[in-house]
This record gives structure tokens, C-alpha cells and sequence, in this order.
């Protein structure tokens, strides 16, 4: 095969991919091979990948299958970004490439490594089983295939967006939790449960909040929203994120967890001042034992370095306070009224 | 090791819903389902349009009666009318099986599941979820897999069978990971791999790895395959890759448009016009590329698929999918212009020759989906009754491996035999001097069968087509493999399938050959006409000392008589 289109009158490009290479049984340690091939525009950067397979080095290892961009298979990263290879243009990647005629190929981040640009989605698949990422059906099995649910366009369009995911893990890979926890939940996993939550079909809701809420789970994002950005599918994750946590407060109630009492924190605070009130933040989250346990040390260094936040009194509201709260009442009846006519 | 009950070959809609299947007939089995990827990239998630069932959600008079009846007129009669029977009568049960389980659908103002017209179907009876029902279903199934705690062995290469006389003692496979050949012993074995379109490689909309390996296993294995020359071209591939524009992009109203702008299908079909079945609305868009109407470009004649008037709305919500593809694959917004399309291989109406259980002449051996052949498509499949062939023949598969799983006791799979296999596979490809490369072959082999073996055909062309795939066959001795490591070998990976989709189109193109007659997909330029009396039949290709021979087998007939077949 030759990589070819019909456009071949619009020229041609050398364009160097630098790949990710390691080789469990042979390599110490990972390494990049330079592959310079000529590309035409509309070629997508598995194509390359493929050709430089066929035609300049064989052992080049990476995964693909539907190369349509509906499996899954392909995501790794181009030029830093996770993505699909498939459905990824070799020209749009060089337009914003930082060295000029050079892309670099790596493989996914936060998933093991296994061999050049493929790693073990088990991890994925395991967090997948333990966050009940089914729908576990409100019918028992002995009536199914009888009759219908009835669901309203309305119920599906809350799913609809969340069922396009593929498991391509790019979100996976550009988690900025999971590569200091290795443990989260991850952000398709999140996607996934969310779906499985809002779906009156199911069964489940309840104990798959209560894993949710635990150690590693939905409280631990930090909004970075780097998972949504790189979403091959356009999905709004972060709104499945955020979901999940509204649906833990209203559910479970505010002092639930660690983490509804930190965001309920913020909320006061930013309500009362404008701004957070960061002496106390740690107490009213974690309670008084875990934070003397937990943070003494560390708030005597900052004493010694002059570090530490301002006490309560002497936390100044932030200028124009009062418009301020007005309009933070708008935002909130707002979105209580979004949440009203989501959940009729 | 105790071996396993059932060992599940291929991880899509027709394995999964076996292993399901098989296990709410029978929990105490020991069950495993093999895939040489994770089983949620399997193919079925490929499937855009939808699944037909006669719900009657949306035509209020559809029955199962009518859906029998357009799938075996679809089929020109090769289809066998009790398998039929099955397929449709289980349809409307199944599709609310899995509504029942949480696979979400579109739907209708009614809260019932939407359902759209498709091509040669009497009534709007297609279920779907947007463009990505396939992936839907997928999903739900492997996360329902999930819940029940079937065991994957995930990313294992299959190989063989391992056959004592006329039984089987279970599977030998390929683990991608350690490069190990490892047994498989179980008293029944589900081959459930999918279809072999992929031969026709750049002019196929299939995916890379839908290379026909449970076929060819079965094959070496002596078990029949049946009807191996109907492959179905679908009327719409994206002009440069091959890769797939849904028939519900005309269901929902999009118009084939030739170079003179002309609805060219009125010649063709004046009822049924863009929704005609596959097969003849493809020989139509061929037609119009022979006779000069197609637009040229160094990439290929085509022709337009227009969607822009069906608005921005309704493509961006029923079609999302399609317009993302356009966008990708050809740069083309199909709101804004037509999409350029020609036929493209995309399903193999063959298989593994099964009875209506899913049994195959092997003991413990059984074939199911697109990977088997029942037959409900006969010469042709109607555009969603594939996703509804793996779900009723899936199911079916699994409870008829866990009920008899107890009848068979296998043999032990010997290291010897192991060892065998790894030198086989691995011993052999590293020829010294000359040696040939697997790309060209593979591109050879798409070549031929797409000019030879491809829409219309020809005793001469066929001959050529025979010549050429026993000389890729010589030179596929020679092929190298430049990759050495044990660890996931996709280079190894690709050579084996290769040698996979070289085994199949010998039986393709025979059968081809020796089918004198047109029907259905199968089109013979020197016998345009459908010859009942000589061939109302199914061919069986059976592999005799490494020679394709052919058989044949009676269709079972029913209420339907034999008659001319127009839309």
C-alpha cells in the first residue's frame, strides 16, 4: 500500500514520527525510532503508523481494529495529546506541531505499559466491575423479553451523550488524579456509572453511589477538566462528574462524605465572603481528629515559615460582595430549576 | 485442568449473548469466552442502522409474517424458510430483552422504541439508537457479561481446533501477550468470529481484523462451509477508504445522485427507489459507474449520496456518526454537500454450515452470527437483520452448548500437538533468500477478489480469480515475518490472518465459479438469471486433501413458493 489519496495535487509533506518503542524482552529501558515517510493530505496518523509497519519496520507495535473510530482501539498519544490514531489527520497534527515536520507517538498514560504504543486496559475493565458499570434491571430476568419500559426521549437524551463512549481511554490517559492516583476511579469509569444512575431501569443506583462517594472515587476530581477536552467523542464528562456528586448531596445529604463537606465548604464560604476561608477548610472536611492527626506537622512548618491563612475574623469579604451574592442566588436558583425539569 | 464446558471463540453480540445465555441455562458451567481483542471493540459495534423486529411501534399492522416473508424474498429464496421462522418469530422478544437489560433505544413519542424504515423491508420495523446501535448493544452486552462474571481470556490469537476423528477435544490459541500457545479443552466449543469481508481489504467496509478466523478454523478443521460465494456489497462506502454511510442515511430520505443529478435509482427500482435491498441498489450505482454516469477522481468513480436536504437537525441527531465520518474520512460536511460514495464489500452471507441449534457436522462444535450460516439471508441479507442473526442465534447457541456440554467428554489437548502449532506458526517465517511481504499479498489478494470475485462476475474473470489466489497461496510460503518478539506480535498476528482469508476466497471464489446462475448478491454476468431448477441449493466447500470441494444441500422450503423477485 502506498499512502495516497485522490488530493495528490496538493502536495506532499516528509513528515519524521517519532515513536514510542519498548520491547519488554529486550529493552531495559524505552527508546524512540524516527520513521520519516512522505504523507498527502487526508491521511490519518494510522495510516502512517500502518505503512511505516508494512514498509520500513514490522516490529512497530500498536493496536487497531475498526480504524473508523468507533472500537476503541487505537487511542494513544500524538504530539503529548491522547487520541484516536484513526481518526486523527497527519496535517492538523503538523499545523500545531511545536518542532516542525516532526510528530511523536507515545502511548497511553496511567495505563500499564505492555509493549511500544500498547498498554493493559485490564486496570480499566477492573475499576469498571467494581463501580457496578451496569444496568442492573429493575426486571427480574424470568419477565424479560415480555414488554417494553417506557421511556421518554427526554430520559434517553440525559444517556444519550454518556453512551457514545468507546473506552478509548484517552481520558484515562489525560487524568491529572490518575497519575498521582492510580487507584481513582478515572473519568470513563465516572462517565459510565452516571449513565447507569440516571437510567430508571436500573436497580443498582444506590450502592453504586455509596462506592462512589468512598476513597478514590468521585470526590477526588479536581475539575481540571483535561478528561472532557481530549473526549475523542465530544462528550460533556465533566457534567456526568458533576452529576454524580449533586445526586450524592441530594441523595445522601451534605455531611455524607469528606468531600460533600469540602464543597459544601466552599459554598458557604464563597456565599458569606466571596472567598474561601482556608484555616478552617481542612476541619470542616475532615473533622478535628483527622486534621491534628493528619495535617499538625505540616501547620507548625507553615507557622515557622509564616505560611499560614489569615483566621477566620480576619477574612475580608472580597470587594462588591453584595452583588456578588446576588447574583450567586441567581446562579443557584438556576440551577435548581435545571434540576427540577431535569428530574421530572 | 479441568476443561472447560464451553469455550466461546469471538467476543461480539452472537459470543457474548451465548456466554450470557449459557450461563442463565446452566450457572454451575465452566464457561470462557476467547477474543482476539477486548471484546467491546468487537465489529458489532460497527453496526449503525438497527435491528429489525416487528414491534409494530411505528406501522401499527406490521407482523412477523411480513418480516418473514421480506427476508426471504431479500434472500432470493436461498434462505431456509424454518431458520427464517426463528430469526423473525424470536425478533420482537429479543429486542425488548435487551431493552429489558438497559440497552438504551431511540424512541417514539409513545416512549415505545423508535423504529425506521430500511431497505427491503415492507414496514419501518429497524429498532436503533441513532447511528450506533451496534455499539449500543455491544456495550450493554459485555457490561451484562461483566455483572455475571463471565471469564474473558482477552487478546488470545485462535488457532485451531484440536479434532479427535469426528470430535473435538476444544481450542488452541495464541496468547497475544506471551506469544504462548496455550489449550483450550472443553466439551463444546462456540465459534463466534464474525464475518470474512475483510478479504476485499481496501474495498471493504469491514473491519481489520474481520479476517474469517473461525471459519477458517472450522475449514481445516473439515467442517463445511456454506454458500461462501454470497458476499454483500453495500451500496454506500465512503469513496476512499470503503468504510461505511448507514443505510438509514437513506431510510431517514437521503437521495443516490449520478453526475447528472439524476435519481438514478427510479431506473432501477421506481417503488422502492434508495431503498431497494442491497444487492440490487449496489448493482445499480456499479451500473451507473460502467455506463460513464459516475463522477471521476484519482481515488475511483463514485457517485453523490446527498443528505443536504434533509437540514442541519435531523442529520446532526439521527446521524451524527455519518456526518463525523464524512468530516474525517472524505472532508466533506454531508449537510453542506453530498458524500461520495461507492459499493463496498460488507457482509459474507456464507459461513459455517449449522443447523437451526447452531450445530455443525463436528461434535461440541457450534457456529453462530455472521461467522455461521443457518441460513436466514440466503443470497442476500436485508440491512438489520445481521444485529438480529447474532442476538436470536447467539442466544440460541449458548443454550444449545449448555444443554448437550454434558453429552461430550474431550480428549487431551498434548503438548506434542502444542508444540506442533508453535512451530508451525512460528518455525516456518523466517525464509532465507527471497521471501515475500505481507502487505502486498494482502493488497494482491483485495485486488483480484474485488476485479475478479466482486460484484459482477464472470467465468473468465473467476478463472483468473482462482489462478491468482493459488499463486498468492504459493507465495505465501515465502512470507516473512519481521517481527520477532514473543510479546504481542501484531505482525505475526496479521500473517496468520492472512493465511486465514487466503483459505476462505479459494472457497469463494470456487463456489462462485461453479454457481451458473444470478442470485442475489451473487451476480454471473454470463448467466444473468436465476436458474431455480439447477440451482435452488446450497453449496458446501469442504476442504479434502488440501483441495476445496464442493457439495451441495437442499433449502428447506415452507409456505413460501419460489417466485420472481422485484421491488
Amino acid at each position: 500500500m502506498t499512502v495516497s489519496t485522490d488530493q495528490h495535487k496538493e502536495g506532499k509533506k516528509e513528515v519524521t514520527f517519532r515513536v514510542f518503542r519498548f520491547n519488554p524482552q529486550v529493552d531495559s529501558k524505552p527508546y524512540f525510532d524516527d520513521y520519516t515517510i512522505p504523507v498527502e493530505r487526508g491521511v490519518t496518523v494510522l495510516r502512517s503508523l500502518n505503512y511505516i509497519k508494512e514498509h520500513i519496520d514490522g516490529s512497530v507495535s500498536f493496536r487497531a481494529f475498526c480504524q473508523a473510530g468507533i472500537c476503541g482501539s487505537c487511542g494513544m498519544r500524538v504530539n503529548g495529546l491522547s487520541q484516536l490514531a484513526c481518526t486523527t489527520q497527519v496535517w492538523d497534527v503538523l499545523a500545531k506541531s511545536r518542532e516542525p515536520g516532526i510528530i511523536k507517538v507515545e502511548p497511553l498514560r496511567n495505563l500499564p505499559l505492555i509493549k511500544d504504543l500498547i498498554v493493559d486496559m485490564d486496570p480499566l475493565v477492573g475499576k469498571m466491575v467494581h463501580y457496578s458499570n451496569w444496568v442492573d434491571s429493575t426486571m427480574p430476568e424470568a419477565q424479560m423479553g415480555k414488554k417494553e419500559f417506557l421511556i421518554s426521549e427526554e430520559e434517553f437524551l440525559r444517556y444519550d451523550k454518556a453512551t457514545d463512549c468507546i473506552l478509548c481511554a484517552s481520558c484515562v490517559s489525560e487524568c491529572s488524579i490518575l497519575r498521582a492516583n492510580k487507584e481513582y476511579v478515572s473519568p470513563a469509569v465516572l462517565l459510565k456509572s452516571y449513565r447507569m444512575n440516571v437510567d430508571s431501569r436500573d436497580a443498582s443506583h444506590d450502592q453504586r453511589l455509596a462506592e462512589l462517594v468512598k476513597d478514590h472515587g468521585v470526590w477526588d476530581c479536581t475539575h481540571c477538566y483535561r478528561c472532557q477536552e481530549s473526549c475523542v467523542k465530544s462528550i460533556p464528562i465533566m457534567d456526568a462528574i458533576h452529576g454524580i456528586r449533586e445526586d450524592a448531596i441530594e441523595s445522601r445529604g451534605k455531611h455524607d462524605t469528606s468531600g460533600s463537606k469540602h464543597a459544601e465548604a466552599f459554598m458557604t464560604d464563597i456565599e458569606k465572603k466571596g472567598k474561601l476561608i482556608e484555616a478552617t477548610l481542612p476541619i470542616r472536611t475532615n473533622g478535628v481528629v483527622w486534621t491534628l492527626q493528619n495535617l499538625l506537622p505540616m501547620a507548625m512548618k507553615m507557622i515557622m515559615k509564616r505560611r499560614t491563612p489569615p483566621p477566620p475574623p480576619l477574612v475580608k469579604s472580597v470587594k462588591g460582595i453584595k452583588i456578588f451574592r446576588a447574583m450567586f442566588k441567581e446562579m443557584t436558583e438556576h440551577v435548581k430549576q435545571d434540576h427540577k425539569s431535569h428530574n421530572k | 485442568m479441568k476443561p472447560f464446558d464451553i469455550v466461546i471463540v469471538g467476543g461480539g453480540g452472537a459470543g457474548l449473548y451465548a456466554a450470557m445465555e449459557a450461563m442463565k441455562t446452566n450457572p454451575a458451567l465452566n464457561i470462557a469466552v476467547l477474543s482476539k481483542v477486548y471484546p467491546n471493540r468487537s465489529h458489532t459495534s460497527a453496526a449503525q442502522g438497527g435491528a429489525n423486529a416487528a414491534l409494530g411501534n411505528k406501522a401499527k399492522d406490521d407482523t412477523v409474517e411480513m418480516h418473514i416473508f421480506d427476508t426471504i424474498k431479500g434472500g432470493d429464496y436461498l434462505a431456509d424458510q424454518d431458520a427464517v421462522d426463528v430469526l423473525c418469530s424470536e425478533a420482537p422478544k429479543i429486542i425488548r430483552e435487551l431493552e429489558n437489560m438497559g440497552t438504551p433505544w431511540s424512541r417514539m413519542e409513545d416512549n415505545t422504541i423508535a423504529q425506521r424504515p430500511f431497505g427491503g423491508a415492507g414496514r419501518p420495523r429497524c429498532c436503533y439508537c441513532s447511528d450506533k446501535t451496534g455499539h449500543t448493544i455491544l456495550q450493554t452486552l459485555y457490561e451484562q457479561c461483566l455483572k455475571k462474571g463471565v471469564i474473558f481470556f482477552n487478546e488470545y490469537f485462535a488457532l485451531n481446533l484440536s479434532v479427535s476423528g469426528s470430535r473435538s477435544n476444544g481450542l488452541i490459541a495464541m496468547n497475544m501477550k506471551t506469544g504462548k500457545v496455550e489449550a483450550f479443552q472443553a466439551k463444546t466449543v462456540i465459534l463466534a468470529t464474525g464475518g470474512y469481508a475483510k478479504m476485499y481489504w481496501n474495498r471493504s467496509s469491514n473491519a481489520a481484523g474481520n479476517t474469517g478466523d473461525g471459519q477458517a478454523i472450522a475449514y481445516r478443521a473439515g467442517i463445511p462451509l456454506k454458500d461462501m460465494e454470497f458476499v454483500q456489497f453495500h451500496p454506500t462506502g465512503l469513496r476512499k477508504s470503503g468504510l461505511l454511510v448507514t443505510e438509514g442515511a437513506r431510510g431517514e430520505g437521503g437521495y443516490l445522485l449520478n453526475k447528472d443529478g439524476e435519481r438514478f435509482m427510479s431506473r432501477y427500482a421506481p417503488e422502492k427507489m434508495e431503498l431497494g435491498p442491497r444487492d440490487l441498489v449496489s448493482r445499480s450505482l456499479e451500473t451507473e459507474i460502467l455506463q460513464g454516469r459516475g463522477f471521476d477522481s484519482p481515488a475511483g468513480k463514485y457517485l453523490h449520496l446527498d443528505l443536504t436536504h434533509l437540514g442541519a437537525d435531523l442529520i446532526k441527531s439521527r446521524l451524527p456518526q455519518i456526518r463525523e465520518m464524512s468530516m474525517n474520512f472524505e472532508g466533506v460536511d454531508p449537510i453542506e454537500e453530498p458524500i461520495p460514495v461507492r459499493p463496498t464489500a460488507h457482509y459474507s452471507m456464507g459461513g459455517i454450515d449449522t443447523d437451526n441449534q447452531t450445530r455443525t457436522v463436528m461434535e461440541g462444535v457450534y457456529a453462530a452470527g455472521e461467522c455461521g450460516c443457518v441460513s436466514v439471508h440466503g443470497a442476500n441479507r436485508l440491512g438489520g437483520n445481521s444485529l438480529l442473526d447474532i442476538l436470536v442465534f447467539g442466544r440460541i447457541a449458548g443454550r444449545t452448548a449448555a444443554e448437550e456440554a454434558g453429552k461430550f467428554t474431550p480428549g487431551r489437548i498434548s503438548e506434542a500437538e502444542l508444540a506442533e502449532q508453535f512451530e508451525e506458526i512460528r518455525g516456518g517465517m523466517h525464509p532465507s533468500g527471497r521471501y515475500e511481504r505481507y502487505g502486498e499479498l494482502r493488497e494482491e489478494l483485495g485486488q483480484t477478489l474485488a476485479l475478479n470475485v466482486g460484484i459482477f462476475r464472470e467465468s473468465s474473470l473467476l478463472q483468473k480469480g482462482i489462478s491468482d489466489i493459488a499463486e498468492l497461496k504459493e507465495r505465501f510460503k515465502k512470507v516473512r515475518i519481521s517481527d520477532s518478539s514473543d510479546v504481542f506480535n501484531t505482525n505475526l498476528m496479521q500473517v496468520l490472518e492472512l493465511k486465514n482469508m487466503l483459505d476462505l476466497a479459494e472457497t469463494v471464489a470456487a463456489g462462485a465459479y461453479a454457481r451458473q446462475e444470478s442470485r442475489g448478491s451473487h451476480t454471473r454476468i454470463d448467466f444473468p438469471v436465476r436458474d431455480d431448477a439447477n440451482w435452488h441449493k446450497h453449496t458446501l466447500a469442504t476442504l479434502v486433501k488440501g483441495d476445496v470441494t464442493l457439495g451441495e444441500k437442499p433449502v428447506t422450503m415452507g409456505r413460501y413458493e419460489l417466485q420472481e423477485r422485484t421491488y
